[in-house]
C-alpha cells in the first residue's frame, strides 16, 4: 500500500488509515523482533556448559542479525517489484475488459 | 473508499477489507523473508553482507514464492483471480 493510495480521502478517513498502518507496523516489528532472535538462537547457540555466551556464539549472532537484516531488505526491494507487476497486469486487464463493453 | 457518498456502514466494510487486505500482505512478506532464509542463507554466517550466489538465490525465491501464491489462489478460488492483488 503506498501514501498515494490515501490521497482523494475525506481527512477523517485518512488519518484513521494512517493511524492502523502505524500500528501495523508495530506490531510488525515486535513479532520480527522475536522471530530474529529466536532464528539465530537456534542457529547459533548449542551448547550449555556455561551459563554466558561464548565469543564465538556472540560473532554468530551478531552475523546473522547483520545478514537477516540485508535479506530483509532484499526481499521487501523484490516483493514491492512483485506487487508492482501484479498491479500493472491487473489495471491492463480491467482496461481490456472496459474496452470490450 | 474515495467516494465520499457511502454509508457509514459501507465505509466501516471498506475499511476492515483494506486492514485485512493489508494483514495479509504483511503475513504474505513474512513467510516469503523467512522462506527465503532458510532455504538461501548458509547458517554458519560467516559473514553479514550476502554474496552473489545468496543475493541471486533471494531474487529466483522471491519470484518462485510468488508464483505458487498465484497458482495456490487460482486453486483455492474466489479470494484472489490470477495474480494476488
Amino acid at each position: 500500500m503506498n501514501p498515494a493510495d490515501l490521497e482523494g480521502l475525506p481527512e477523517e478517513d485518512k488519518q484513521k488509515m494512517v493511524a492502523m498502518i502505524d500500528n501495523m507496523q508495530m506490531k510488525d516489528s515486535l513479532r520480527m523482533y522475536n522471530r530474529l532472535v529466536e532464528k539465530c538462537f537456534n542457529n547459533c547457540v548449542s551448547s550449555f556448559r556455561r551459563k554466558n555466551l561464548d565469543s564465538e556464539e556472540e560473532r554468530c549472532v551478531t552475523k546473522c542479525c547483520e545478514k537477516f537484516l540485508k535479506h530483509s531488505a532484499r526481499v521487501s526491494v523484490r516483493f514491492a517489484e512483485l506487487n508492482a507487476g501484479a498491479e500493472a497486469m491487473m489495471q491492463q486487464q480491467v482496461l481490456q475488459q472496459q474496452q470490450q463493453r | 473508499m474515495s467516494n465520499p457518498n457511502m454509508s457509514p456502514a459501507e465505509k466501516a466494510k471498506a475499511f476492515d477489507m483494506a486492514q485485512l487486505e493489508m494483514e495479509y500482505r504483511v503475513d504474505l512478506y513474512n513467510a516469503m523473508t523467512a522462506s527465503c532464509f532458510a532455504k538461501c542463507m548458509d547458517t554458519r554466517y560467516k559473514e553479514g553482507d550476502l554474496n552473489v550466489g545468496e543475493n541471486s538465490c533471494v531474487d529466483r525465491c522471491a519470484a518462485k514464492y510468488w508464483q505458487v501464491t498465484g497458482i495456490v489462489g487460482q486453486m483455492l478460488g474466489g479470494m484472489q483471480q490470477q495474480q494476488p492483488r
